[in-house]
């Protein structure tokens, strides 16, 4: 049913697309309709043979695809898509509030395109001032400054210049960037852009850009790699060195729900977790979070290092 | 005869109609509905109907004559178009934002954004042409994993229905336990989805994150019409939408004052300067007075910045930071190069 309503929805709204912007492309429709050429082809095929009763030639939906343009007539009927359910009604009024929370985007023009569905269909069945104070998305607030500048680099293409700090090396320090996308994923904004230093594209976390600053210099970014999304993100690759721990009770319900870790194994009542990681330095500070509770089982340099790293930390306090 | 097919030439045939269509109208006419027997035609015809209803097509039932023996059925025009809207560029463009928003699936009722704005496109047209700026270049990466929770959750909130759940708290009673709770609102914080509302085990108003809900949500009472309660008119959401671990009561409750590095203080006042008393420092570093309730809690978060933190007051909380240290240095052993 699902599969069937979806395409229900799609060919009420496909028909007054064409309708309205006759000769339309098929890949612009694919495009809008997130569908392959062979689906949009079957779908217009079932338009074709859709219409009134008797269903002889002069009753059906006339569709016509002329050098990949398409004209559909004989179809007044569906002149306009279906009204929204109230569901989907409250449904973009939420995504339309969320979006503004979540990007800090300049929102007058969401909040117009809001004001005039409102105007033309009356308003949602859930006010639209409950469902605002329904959801909130606190944390992401404060760097919006440093997003609005990434998203002013992205639009002119120019270099960014910024202090970022690196929390796998735990270490802030100054780069040259060209911004190529923006990604809210995992509950953070990261920027994917190429980095002037390594020479690579790179992903960096919003929130750890310290400062941005558009520089004046303006770059072409390599063809198609604005396009590229930067998910899957990537959670326990198996590569770097291998490490183990052995966590205790009762940090070992929390264990069971980190991401981090490619193998959990029970020991008795404790849980033995192996990540890998390129890096160490940022896990001396996790495991200095996690405190007595959890053993290092293996590599015998991380003990090493955290060892030093704990002594460091107990001189502040002579 | 293809289902989709049938169910596009009922709605075509209601919708051009100029009086109510009887039954058997419907039955000779549509082919996909001709080869059946009647009995077969008229359960066909139900499910098809309410199918269409459930997607929000208007089909209405009328006598279609003036002793209202038989009925028949139609769509109204006016109650099936949706109105067309002229929106500006940059209108759709901040639409067409939204769109990438509602196919991340990242809030609820994501699914039903998208299909409203599935039947806005053809106001929207195409986005390529647009000439669309750095900000569609925003992307949402799919992540929600609860989304059937989410929907069910914000549902019962704005609806104030009083739902119930399994949940599997991380506190010290690990016991998944039926809970049942008078959502006020729902919050996402780093990735994760939580509840808050009134909690009827606990008496009182807590977070619930949403991934630790073991069981379907359910309301309480599906047979009643709600509203179940009121939300306290004081309630804020942000009042909640961010409970640290050190802020869950368990210890008697003191201020701490930790001064940060110049490496990791803009950070710390980034995250919390909206929420504690931050005072910079010449060297760029800067000072946090913290409220504590839990100190293992706050210990590990001052100790997950290594020696970017230290603490410098209460004395006593200097004392267990060492403490706490030569505990870790036990547990690491004797060094080996010793």
């Amino acid at each position: 049913m699902p599969e069937l309503e979806e395409r229900i929805n799609r060919l009420l709204s496909l028909v007054p697309y064409v309708i309205k912007h006759q000769g339309v492309t098929l890949d612009e429709l694919c495009e809008v309709y997130e569908i392959s050429r062979e689906q949009l082809l079957k779908d217009l095929q079932l338009i074709f043979l859709c219409g009134q009763p008797d269903y002889t030639p002069a009753d059906l939906i006339e569709v016509n695809i002329d050098e990949d343009r398409v004209y559909i007539s004989m179809a007044d009927y569906f002149a306009r898509p279906l009204r929204f359910t109230p569901a989907e009604l409250s449904g973009l009024y939420l995504a339309c509030s969320s979006l503004m929370k979540l990007s800090g985007l300049p929102s007058s023009s969401l909040l117009s395109a809001m004001e005039k569905i409102a105007d033309a269909l009356g308003v949602a069945p859930v006010s639209p001032e409950d469902i605002e104070k329904s959801v909130d998305m606190p944390s992401l607030i404060p760097e919006h400054g440093v997003l609005a500048d990434l998203s002013r680099a992205l639009e002119r293409r120019r270099v960014v210049e910024m202090e970022y700090y690196t929390y796998g090396r735990d270490e802030l320090a100054r780069r040259r960037v060209h911004p190529l996308s923006l990604e809210f994923g995992m509950g953070h904004w990261y920027l994917r852009a190429w980095d002037e230093r390594s020479g690579e594209t790179r992903v960096f976390r919003v929130d750890r850009i310290k400062e941005a600053r558009i520089t004046r210099k303006a770059f072409e970014p390599p063809p198609g790699e604005e396009e590229k999304p930067l998910s899957p993100f990537r959670i326990g690759e198996l590569e770097g060195t291998e490490v183990r721990l052995r966590f205790a009770p009762p940090l070992t319900r929390w264990a069971r729900e980190q991401k981090i870790f490619s193998k959990v194994e029970e020991d008795g009542d404790c849980l033995v977790c192996t990540l890998y990681a390129d890096a160490l330095t940022w896990l001396e500070r996790e495991l200095l979070r996690y405190g007595p509770e959890v053993e290092v089982i293996s590599p015998p340099h991380l003990k090493e290092r955290l060892r030093r790293r704990v002594h460091d930390i107990l001189s502040i306090y002579e | 005869m293809n289902k989709a097919e049938r169910l596009i030439n009922l709605i075509a045939m209601l919708l051009e109609a100029n009086r109510p269509v009887t039954l058997d109208r419907i039955r000779s006419s549509i082919p996909g509905y001709q080869q059946a027997s009647m009995a077969s035609f008229k359960r066909m015809f139900e499910r098809d109907k309410s199918e269409l209803r459930e997607m929000g097509v208007p089909i209405q039932v009328e006598p279609v004559d003036a002793f209202g023996e038989e009925v028949g059925y139609r769509i109204l025009k006016e109650e099936y178009y949706l109105p067309e809207i002229a929106f500006t560029p940059e209108e759709k463009v901040a639409l067409l934002l939204v769109n990438r928003l509602s196919s991340g699936e990242v809030i609820p009722l994501s699914r039903e954004a998208g299909a409203a704005l599935l039947k806005l496109s053809p106001d929207l047209g195409d986005g390529s042409r647009l000439g669309l700026p750095g900000s569609l270049r925003y992307r949402f990466a799919a992540q929600a994993e609860y989304v059937e929770h989410l929907n069910r959750l914000w549902e019962a909130a704005v609806r104030r229905r009083t739902v119930r759940f399994v949940y599997r708290s991380m506190g010290s009673d690990a016991e998944a336990r039926e809970r049942r709770v008078d959502p006020y609102g729902l919050y996402m914080d780093r990735g994760a989805w939580y509840v808050v509302g009134y909690c009827h085990m606990r008496e009182q108003i807590r977070s619930f994150r949403v991934s630790r809900i073991v069981s379907e949500v359910e309301l309480a009472d599906p047979s009643g019409e709600g509203p179940d309660f009121s939300r306290p008119s004081d309630f804020k959401l942000a009042d909640y939408a961010r409970i640290l671990p050190w802020e869950f009561e368990e210890g008697a409750e003191y201020v701490a004052m930790v001064r940060f590095s110049p490496k990791m203080a803009w950070l710390v006042e980034r995250d919390l300067g909206q929420i504690y008393r931050f005072r910079h420092q010449e060297d760029g570093g800067g000072v946090l007075e913290v409220t504590v309730h839990n100190e293992d809690a706050f210990l590990s978060w001052v100790l997950s910045f290594a020696e970017d933190a230290e603490v410098l007051s209460p004395p006593e909380l200097r004392d267990k930071v060492k403490e706490r240290l030569i505990r870790i240095l036990d547990r690491l052993g004797e060094d080996a190069s010793a």
